[in-house]
């Protein structure tokens, strides 16, 4: 597979990952910006998904339909879902020979959608929620067709290491946010209830905690938990799979480097526990989870996209 | 003349060749489709054409205009009648294009190899050597199977008798082939049942013919020769025919950055390392296909390509310098050059051609300017053409002027005046000018042209320009079997 090719499909891929933890992102403090919490701010989402600076982020933070319209139809805004979603489609339709037909079409829609005056108008005037869940569903239908028509090949192995790459990336952002600016031992069950439900973790963490929601829990279900879609654990496991498929002789030294990097990273989620994350601090170990994935990242520039 | 609703205003013009009507009947060809159109309703034949707009868009089959620093998306106008064309026209044709593609790839050979049309005086030498596309690189080279023209797009036009002539030899990187499949692909969608009760010939058989051809001109003898596509990225206005072409047949689509030239060969830089190409379909034009030969500034080629095309070590297609064959001032040879290479008439009829450094054509020309159209020799898309019959004197003094400071760049016609076909607009059938380009594709095994091909339509009223660059639009175009 070319290089570039390569490339284009696992940005797509991150870019489609990235669209939807944004979108499930707002919808959920959406709905939980409704609800009556005296402690609910806009702040923290602006800050892991945007490139405001302090008094940016302050000037539209009280404004929920302003932060939606920001956060998702905003052609400024770099991080934008139009402008992420409008990325994964350059990168597909560079690459569509490599994607079947049925995904190209799919990604392509969802980039007509989004830039249809219908989103700006749900956002401003209707229900947001409807109008984020019909672009959610678009990225639902982007990984089922993903799922269901490509290939099994080194481009799928692609796809999905850019997708649990991503989805690392995600996890340690939002953990590192609600975590950062509040003493969390403090917060109540709603904080905890929106954080989960706003990464699908709720259901699973009923079933798995029965005493309430307590923040050991949700650091325990969010890095550790091995069944947990969303987990860091999860996404490295899944990174680890798919990296394997692209073992081939011919180009053994890059394959050994990439192999010790994840297989490190690895090792150190899986021997973490909650005590010794807290001990070594939860900052200082979300830090260390981002600094090993985007020592990844470069790994797969420089050995595997041809980057000299 | 039948009045119902959808043929109320269709008013052919008699100075014109109408592929529908013969004097006020309705030629047996066209008359089952019209049946069937009669049939629907305006509104049904409406959301028709909504959900063609529709397919193309969704399928991303679209060009991107710049404005304001944003991209929008823009689909070439399309419309659902198709045009068709009978069995025996269609072989004339066939026969016709096939005539003129063996005698223009004999002369490329010739013109760069012993010359011998040049010394017996049927095209003066100074007609190819004031050629900017004529290179001097492929002097003495040959190329496999002396094929230079791999793919070809011929147009052609019909006169107000119904003549076929031929307006112009796309001998370089012709494009919208994928149109002529893509077309069809909706018609199918938007007509059921309708082109099999028609009896139409298929095309889809094109990309294994090419993907065919493109495999015997690999020189290393595997089973599995490595073919790419060569584009100059997602940012050419024909990047969907690229990536279409490559899935269609299942080759890799590659932009010049992604190849590298090491000792002669051409390599791709893969996941795996480098892997050595064999034969280069390329939609990058001459001129920018290696900076170390040609425009150094290109960034959209590959250095070094030439001297690996040069040592047979990978296949270019088409050929590196055909322009010189397609250029607008030796079409006016081509009739000869078929009588000197093939020893025949020729079947497909030449427009009538001035050349403008000749002084008599020239003085003919300059009288007759209200009855001429003046085209640049390496011009393309319609750009730079002067019709003479709706400009006005200054601008035809203008022109004049502009040709006398380097007649060769011109040549002058007289202005054919295209058939018309009927469009779909707003509820009724129009007559619309259309031209017709037929793909052709050269093999080793020989010549193959599928039956069918783009009709190009000129949707505005009374305007005779059909190019997409110009308000052109386009038609599925059936080629009936019997």
């Amino acid at each position: 597979m070319l290089s570039r090719v390569a490339e284009s499909l696992y940005w797509m891929s991150r870019y489609m990952e990235r669209a939807d933890g944004i979108l499930r992102m707002l919808r959920i403090n959406y709905a939980s910006s409704q609800d009556d919490i005296q402690d609910f701010s806009w702040k923290p989402v602006l800050r892991i998904f945007s490139y405001l600076d302090e008094d940016g982020a302050a000037a539209i933070a009280p404004n929920s339909r302003a932060v939606l319209q920001y956060m998702v139809t905003d052609r400024e805004n770099a991080n934008s879902v139009l402008n992420v979603v409008t990325r994964a489609r350059e990168n597909a339709r560079s690459v569509q020979d490599h994607i079947t037909k049925e995904l190209w079409q799919c990604l392509n829609e969802y980039y007509h959608t989004i830039r249809d005056g219908q989103v700006l108008k749900g956002l401003h005037a209707d229900d947001p929620v409807s109008t984020l869940d019909v672009l959610i569903r678009q990225g639902l239908l982007y990984y089922g067709i993903t799922d269901v028509t490509m290939a099994r090949g080194e481009g799928y192995a692609f796809i999905n290491i850019g997708k649990f790459l991503e989805r690392g990336v995600q996890s340690a952002d939002i953990l590192g946010i609600k975590f950062s600016d509040l003493d969390f031992a403090r917060m109540d069950t709603t904080y905890w209830k929106y954080l989960l439900l706003s990464i699908s973790g709720y259901e699973l963490y009923l079933k798995t905690y029965r005493s309430g929601f307590d923040a050991r829990n949700v650091l325990e279900l969010v890095v550790l938990n091995e069944d947990f879609p969303r987990s860091v654990l999860y996404s490295v496991r899944q990174l680890q799979k798919y990296f394997e498929r692209l073992k081939i002789d011919r180009n053994k030294e890059a394959f050994q480097k990439l192999d010790f990097l994840i297989g490190r990273f690895h090792s150190r989620i899986k021997y973490s526990t909650v005590d010794s994350i807290l001990r070594q601090g939860i900052h200082a170990y979300l830090n260390g989870v981002r600094e090993d994935l985007l020592e990844m990242g470069n790994a797969f520039n420089q050995y595997y996209f041809a980057y000299a | 003349m039948q009045t119902t609703e959808l043929l109320s205003s269709y008013l052919t013009d008699s100075a014109a060749w109408d592929e529908m009507y013969a004097d006020s009947n309705v030629r047996q060809q066209y008359r089952c489709v019209l049946e069937f159109l009669e049939q629907m309703s305006v509104e049904e034949l409406n959301k028709k054409e909504e959900l063609a707009k529709k397919m193309f868009m969704s399928q991303g089959i679209t060009f991107t205009v710049y404005s304001s620093g944003e991209g929008i998306e823009k689909i070439f106008p399309f419309d659902i009648i198709p045009r068709i064309i009978t069995a025996s026209e269609w072989r004339y044709i066939e026969t016709g294009i096939r005539q003129r593609l063996k005698a223009l790839n004999l002369f490329l050979k010739d013109v760069y190899n012993s010359q011998f049309i040049l010394k017996d005086g049927v095209v003066p030498t100074d007609m190819i050597y004031s050629c900017p596309h004529f290179l001097r690189e492929m002097i003495g080279f040959p190329v496999p199977y002396d094929i230079y023209v791999h793919v070809a797009g011929i147009d052609l036009i019909r006169d107000h008798d119904g003549t076929f002539y031929i307006l112009e030899d796309n001998l370089r990187t012709p494009s919208g082939v994928s149109y002529m499949l893509e077309n069809r692909e909706i018609t199918k969608r938007l007509f059921p049942d309708l082109i099999p009760r028609n009896n139409v010939r298929t095309v889809t058989e094109y990309p294994d013919i090419l993907h065919r051809n493109l495999v015997a001109l690999s020189p290393r003898q595997t089973a599995n020769p490595t073919i790419v596509l060569l584009t100059p990225g997602i940012y050419n206005s024909a990047y969907f025919e690229h990536t279409t072409l490559a899935r269609l047949m299942g080759i890799e689509v590659v932009e010049g950055r992604d190849l590298v030239v090491d000792n002669h060969r051409v390599f791709m830089r893969t996941t795996a390392g480098l892997q050595q190409v064999d034969v280069i379909y390329r939609r990058v034009d001459d001129e920018f296909l290696d900076p170390l030969v040609f425009r150094p500034d290109s960034i959209l080629g590959v250095a070094g390509i030439m001297s690996a095309y040069r040592k047979g070590n990978v296949a270019i297609v088409n050929a590196c310098g055909n322009g010189v064959a397609d250029d607008k001032a030796i079409y006016a040879y081509v009739p000869a050059m078929i009588r000197y290479y093939l020893n025949e008439e020729p079947i497909l009829k030449n427009v009538p051609t001035y050349q403008l450094d000749n002084r008599e054509h020239r003085e003919y020309v300059f009288a007759n300017m209200n009855g001429m159209v003046v085209k640049k020799t390496n011009g393309s898309g319609g750009y730079g053409m002067l019709m003479g019959h709706s400009a006005s004197e200054e601008e035809i003094g203008r022109y004049k002027t502009e040709i006398l400071k380097d007649p060769r760049q011109y040549i002058a016609q007289p202005i054919i005046n295209l058939s018309s076909a009927p469009c779909y607009m707003q509820g009724r059938l129009k007559p619309r000018r259309v031209d017709l380009r037929p793909y052709a594709l050269f093999g080793p095994d020989g010549v193959q042209i599928v039956p069918g091909g783009l009709t190009r339509v000129a949707l505005r009223e009374g305007s005779l320009v059909v190019n997409s660059s110009q308000g052109g639009g386009s038609k599925d175009t059936w080629v009936l079997a019997s």
